[in-house]
């Protein structure tokens, strides 16, 4: 039984050298080095496409490398599936959860253990796991449900996980990207515990400075598949990692602000309510509005009704009560509504949410124009050839990477569909654009572009309103911030007035606590 | 030919080979020659000009029932209640025309075609409507529905509608003979088979080229990405429903209005069910749908010599149709993998699968 | 049961004949919705229980026929019915297959080569599945009727609870359960999850193929193309009523065979009118029961989360 196993002793040196991998002709990794000390807190940096995933993941047996080696404690092993990287107790947190929602703490638990006797006696294994419990540094009711953990839970429960199967080496994919600033001190600070005592050794995936500087021990910088520099954290500022990171070209908006104050509210929400996909109110009583020519960027910690929030003015989900106004008139989200009104979406992941996958780029840039003249011939035949040249005017104008307009929207990188969404939800007069996590897993280059477009849009009087996850991208870009937390508008205050401290506490539902 | 269309006629033509094969080897095994099956089946249905106007009679119902799947299909939906919509339109056909006796034939033969085509339609439209306002499966209900369409003519012809002339075979009164459907001119096969045609070229120009057709593909594709435009979904679902049910319930009223004369459980002759396979094979493109009609209805056409010549029973199509189907649907994995096809882009292919599996419409939701 | 005798008996006897009903025509429904209950925990439909449960009435009459052996006819039925499950587990497995229309065409195909193989089993009259006398202590002929219960339902009983202790407490349940509910999580932990559900819709045709032995050798009780007429269907509805929990699925297929009663029963108390229409009793029952219990803007409770077509 693994969780017996807990406390020998320390964890095993990991070591991966001269580690290549190729997709194709595509060159990931290229001679990348690494070693885990025992009881060392590791960061890895690196821009998104740098390699990082690709790296741990042959280190966990995802992928098998075309070249190098692995080893532990100096002896070369053969992972070639992540049991393999179990049974060697190296073990992974992923960036999204791999806890079964439907299922208890207690299931989840066992489930992950390599073996499981064939009858599960749950009144012994439940004994088994609070004893586990009672030795580690947080506890979690096995009979709880996973669904009704909080993001935070969840993230020490998949740390727990690891624990509970013994692994010493415990890997983790940006594990802070769902939590609010202080869970995210509390979870890594937990860990830097852990390895402080000797009882693992952390190697996390992250591209947030602050964190790497404040709990990791030491630093891996990949840039392009290569290794940039690695460090003691002592060693380096946040200026020098980025340098490496980026190789000496910092990116920025170019587009700055401009204009004077914004102009009359286009888009005013009222007391807005909406049920999740489960049933659960998930907006309780939303009140906002955004004015022309102005960011209004929503902070929260995912899962606070964003979701919901931009599916509801998407056209996506429905409303429970509570109003919409567009202009000052009530807005009921029809084609026809839409275009009047100029109201566009972004939302995040815009191949899942906005696009069809098995449809032309050309296709998909002309779904808000494709039954209007003059793309349409005799008021109801559509016109393919006019989309296409459209269409290519937006693929130049926007600069999109594609074999041809003709392309299936599937075969383009993120950057590029979130380009083209992009393009296609500002072509003719938007008034209104209600963007979520626009620049998620782009590269800097694509998230400097993004965010141009973003400011140029206010700039031209757009009335934006900004859901990200992400404080750095709400602080860079938005006028005035607002804060939502279960499913409610907590706090408000313009961006000049803005503290991180202040804001990271309503974001956690503790803003008057 | 653009890549697609030729990789798709090499997989389906291999597909259709390599289920003769198999077929062949199922009717040896059970004793009878498979190339003498194969050259009856050829005689039986394009081999003459008798034998392939019985195949253009059966082609024309089932090119009517495969648009009740194909046209939702466009949409995502998978609906399979032709048969049932082919039922209770041919019933309601016949009601036409016995309620419409004395007036001018061709206004009430009209009638019953308009009628027919709005119960048919009505009927799988309630499989739509529950979808969209409901999220009741569609593909459930409309085949839930067959059967209560089949329990519906088996009352009506066997209670309140029955002719007592009818003694072996519970009928409705015959319909005066002016009101039936007259053969095309220079054949022996209906105008039924114009309906098909016709109907097909419609639902092409509709689904394919038209504005509503394209806003089927969003929704069909990527129901999120149809909200976020601003389509009316569910109004669209119900629609793409009736289209498809009043297609098969125009089938009902011309196997009643130029075959049987009146509506009796000679309706029940699977029609509705080879149509979702006719559909399947299509790819649920309305214009493939005339070939592949033309060839199940010649599969069907050739059953009596089947049973005559080689001593086979009558379910022998149906294994030949359930091979096919298995073969068919196995062989869709194929698509992508021809990379010596011209023009063939691997890398985009491969985006293309990636993209296919992740990219799942988080289905459970309807809003208008 | 004569209609004369029945008719002394008025509603009490429709009543009995429902009652009678739930116990003798729920068994199919109960096999067949307990295999897709197995099925869909693991994350897949399997529409095509339909043709399975027409293969294994036809492959079990024919076998019980010349082997003489009616319980070796149910076995074969099972082998066969896994045998179609496996061929549907695989062809899913199968990238850009989808599960619905595979369910679909499998329907046309079991049902196909049903026909096809029965038609020499259509007259001769094979062994049946014997009945246990649960009514010997009554006098009244229709309640001795109505408790020769076979064997098969009672096994399909205890089935029901048995399916619940291996979804909850084996090993094999969990594994099928997080298959079910995230086949990335069960990636992640290095379980095969195409083969898991291929397993899973092996053991749900097994099941249903048994279920269809029922049909033609104990109720009706005999082998004709018109034995099955969409129970395996009703059946994969039942499983969304039932919630995806095998004791539900018991109480569904009870009620279910009641409803499959409604027919006869009147029929037999000299109710004539609309026969037919009684007759459809289970299908818009099954299709009420749908709409009462779909939602058109959530998931279900219970419903494994990568169950892409029982919407």
């Amino acid at each position: 039984m693994s969780a017996a196993a807990v406390v020998p002793a320390g964890p095993p040196k990991l070591a991966a050298t001269g580690i290549r991998k190729r997709f194709g002709h595509v060159s990931v990794l290229e001679d990348v080095s690494l070693t885990l000390r025992p009881g060392s807190f590791h960061a890895l940096l690196g821009e998104n496409g740098a390699g990082k995933s690709t790296l741990v993941k042959c280190i966990m047996g995802y992928y098998l490398a075309d070249a190098g080696r692995i080893l532990v404690d100096d002896a070369e092993v053969r992972i070639a599936s992540p049991r393999d990287a179990q049974a060697l107790g190296i073990g992974m947190v992923y960036q999204h959860f791999t806890l079964v929602p439907n299922m208890s703490v207690a299931e989840n638990l066992v489930m992950a253990r390599a073996r499981l006797p064939a009858v599960i006696d749950w009144r012994k294994e439940q004994g088994r796991l609070r004893d586990f419990m009672a030795h580690m540094p947080f506890q979690i009711d096995p009979a709880r449900a996973v669904r009704s953990l909080a993001a935070g839970e969840r993230q020490k429960l998949e740390i727990l996980k690891q624990l509970y199967l013994g692994n010493r080496i415990v890997i983790l994919d940006e594990p802070t990207s769902v939590l609010t600033p202080s869970e995210a001190d509390e979870v890594l600070g937990m860990l830097r515990g852990m390895a402080r005592d000797g009882r693992v050794s952390v190697l996390m995936i992250s591209h947030k400075f602050r964190e790497v500087m404040a709990f990791a021990d030491e630093v891996t910088i990949l840039r392009r598949g290569r290794v940039a520099g690695t460090a003691s954290v002592a060693d380096v500022t946040v200026a020098s990692m980025a340098a490496m990171m980026v190789g000496g070209e910092p990116p920025s908006a170019s587009a700055s602000r401009s204009g004077g104050e914004p102009g009359p509210a286009r888009l005013a929400l009222e007391a807005v309510e909406a049920l999740d996909a489960r049933g659960v109110g998930a907006l309780r009583g939303v009140t906002l509005e955004a004015r022309a020519g102005e960011i209004v960027g929503i902070a929260g910690v995912s899962g606070n009704g964003q979701d919901e929030l931009l599916e509801v003015l998407a056209g996506q989900r429905e409303i429970v009560s509570g109003a919409i106004d567009v202009d000052g008139a009530p807005y009921g989200g029809t084609r026809a509504e839409a275009r009047a009104r100029g109201l566009r979406c972004l939302p995040e992941e815009p191949l899942r949410n906005a696009c069809v996958a098995t449809m032309t780029v050309s296709d998909n840039i002309g779904f808000r124009t494709y039954d209007q003249p003059p793309n349409t011939a005799l008021g109801f035949v559509v016109k393919r050839g006019e989309l296409r040249r459209r269409a290519a005017e937006c693929v130049s104008a926007y600069r999109i990477k594609t074999a041809s307009v003709d392309a299936p929207m599937a075969s383009l990188s993120g950057g590029n569909v979130q380009r083209s969404v992009l393009a296609r939800e500002l072509q003719g007069t938007p008034r209104i654009l209600v963007v979520a996590n626009p620049c998620f897993g782009l590269d800097f280059a694509a998230v400097a572009e993004i965010r141009t477009r973003l400011l140029e849009a206010r700039n031209a009087g757009v009335a934006v309103l900004l859901i990200s996850a992400d404080l750095d991208e709400i602080f860079a870009l938005s006028d005035r911030i607002l804060v939502i937390s279960g499913g409610k508008i907590v706090h408000e205050t313009p961006v000049a007035d803005a503290d991180v401290a202040v804001i990271g506490r309503f974001m956690a539902g503790h803003g008057h606590g | 030919m653009s890549r697609d269309a030729v990789e798709t006629i090499v997989i389906r033509l291999g597909a259709l080979a390599l289920s003769l094969f198999l077929f062949g080897a199922f009717v040896a095994a059970a004793g009878a020659s498979p190339l003498d099956v194969f050259y009856q089946m050829y005689r039986g249905s394009f081999g003459s000009a008798f034998s392939f106007q019985n195949t253009l009679l059966r082609a024309a119902p089932l090119m009517l029932t495969a648009l009740c799947t194909a046209i939702p299909a466009r949409l995502g939906l998978v609906i399979i209640g032709g048969e049932g919509a082919l039922v209770v339109g041919g019933l309601a056909a016949a009601v036409t025309g016995l309620a419409a006796h004395g007036a001018p034939p061709l206004l009430a033969t009209t009638a019953m075609a308009a009628v027919g085509f709005l119960v048919g339609g009505a009927w799988t439209g309630l499989a739509g409507a529950l979808r969209a306002y409901r999220g009741v499966n569609e593909t459930i209900s409309s085949l839930l529905l067959n059967y209560v369409a089949i329990a519906l003519l088996n009352h009506f012809v066997e209670g309140p509608l029955r002719d007592p002339a009818s003694l072996n075979k519970p009928s409705t009164r015959p319909i005066a003979p002016e009101e039936m459907l007259s053969h095309i001119p220079g054949l022996d096969v209906h105008y039924g088979l114009v309906f098909g045609l016709v109907a097909c070229a419609v639902a092409h120009v509709l689904m394919v080229r038209s504005v509503f057709g394209f806003g089927s593909s969003i929704v069909g594709g990527n129901l999120r990405a149809g909200q976020l435009c601003g389509l009316p979904v569910r109004r669209m679902i119900v629609i793409a429903a009736v289209l498809g049910g009043g297609a098969a319930g125009l089938a009902g009223m011309a196997e009643v209005a130029a075959v049987h004369g009146c509506a009796n459980a000679s309706l029940i002759a699977g029609y509705g069910y080879t149509g979702i396979l006719v559909s399947f094979m299509a790819r649920h493109e309305p214009l493939a749908i005339v070939p592949v009609a033309l060839l199940f209805g010649g599969i069907d056409a050739s059953n009596g010599l089947l049973q005559r010549v080689d001593n086979l029973p009558d379910a022998t199509v149906g294994v030949l149709q359930g091979i096919l189907f298995v073969v068919i649907l196995a062989s869709e994995t194929l698509y992508g993998r021809f990379d010596w096809l011209p023009r063939g882009q691997p890398a985009v292919r491969a985006a293309l699968d990636a993209g296919v599996e992740t990219v799942k419409p988080a289905a459970t939701e309807v809003s208008s | 049961m004569t209609p004369a005798a029945s008719t002394s008996l008025g509603a009490w006897g429709v009543a009995l004949a429902l009652g009678a009903g739930a116990i003798r025509i729920s068994t199919p429904f109960l096999f067949v919705s307990l295999g897709e209950c197995i099925t869909e925990k693991g994350g897949r439909v399997n529409l095509g229980l339909e043709g399975t449960l027409v293969m294994g009435a036809m492959s079990a009459y024919g076998v019980s026929y010349l082997s003489g052996s009616a319980w070796l006819g149910a076995l074969v039925a099972g082998l066969i019915g896994a045998a179609l499950g496996l061929l549907h587990g695989w062809l899913c497995s199968l990238r850009r297959v989808n599960d619905v229309a595979i369910g679909i065409a499998l329907i046309l195909f079991g049902t196909g080569l049903a026909f096809f193989l029965g038609k020499p089993f259509i007259k001769p009259s094979a062994p049946l599945l014997p009945a246990i006398d649960f009514g010997f202590w009554s006098s009244s002929r229709e309640v001795r009727s109505a408790l020769q219960i076979n064997a098969l339902f009672l096994i399909g009983v205890a089935l029901a609870p048995a399916v619940a202790f291996f979804f909850d407490r084996t090993r094999w349940g969990l594994v099928l359960r997080t298959v079910g509910e995230s086949a990335d999580a069960a990636r992640a932990m290095g379980y095969r999850v195409d083969f898991v559900r291929s397993i899973a819709t092996m053991c749900g045709g097994f099941l249903a193929g048994v279920g269809g032995s029922f049909l033609s050798l104990f109720y009706p009780g005999s082998w004709n193309e018109r034995l099955s007429s969409g129970q395996g269907l009703m059946a994969v509805a039942l499983v969304i009523f039932a919630r995806w929990s095998p004791l539900r699925c018991l109480v569904a297929s009870l009620l279910f065979g009641a409803a499959s009663a409604l027919g006869p029963a009147l029929q037999s108390v000299g109710v004539m009118w609309g026969y037919h229409l009684f007759n459809a009793a289970p299908y818009a029952l099954t299709l009420a029961i749908m709409i009462g219990t779909s939602s058109a803007t959530r998931a279900l409770d219970g419903q494994p989360a990568e169950l892409s077509a029982a919407r």
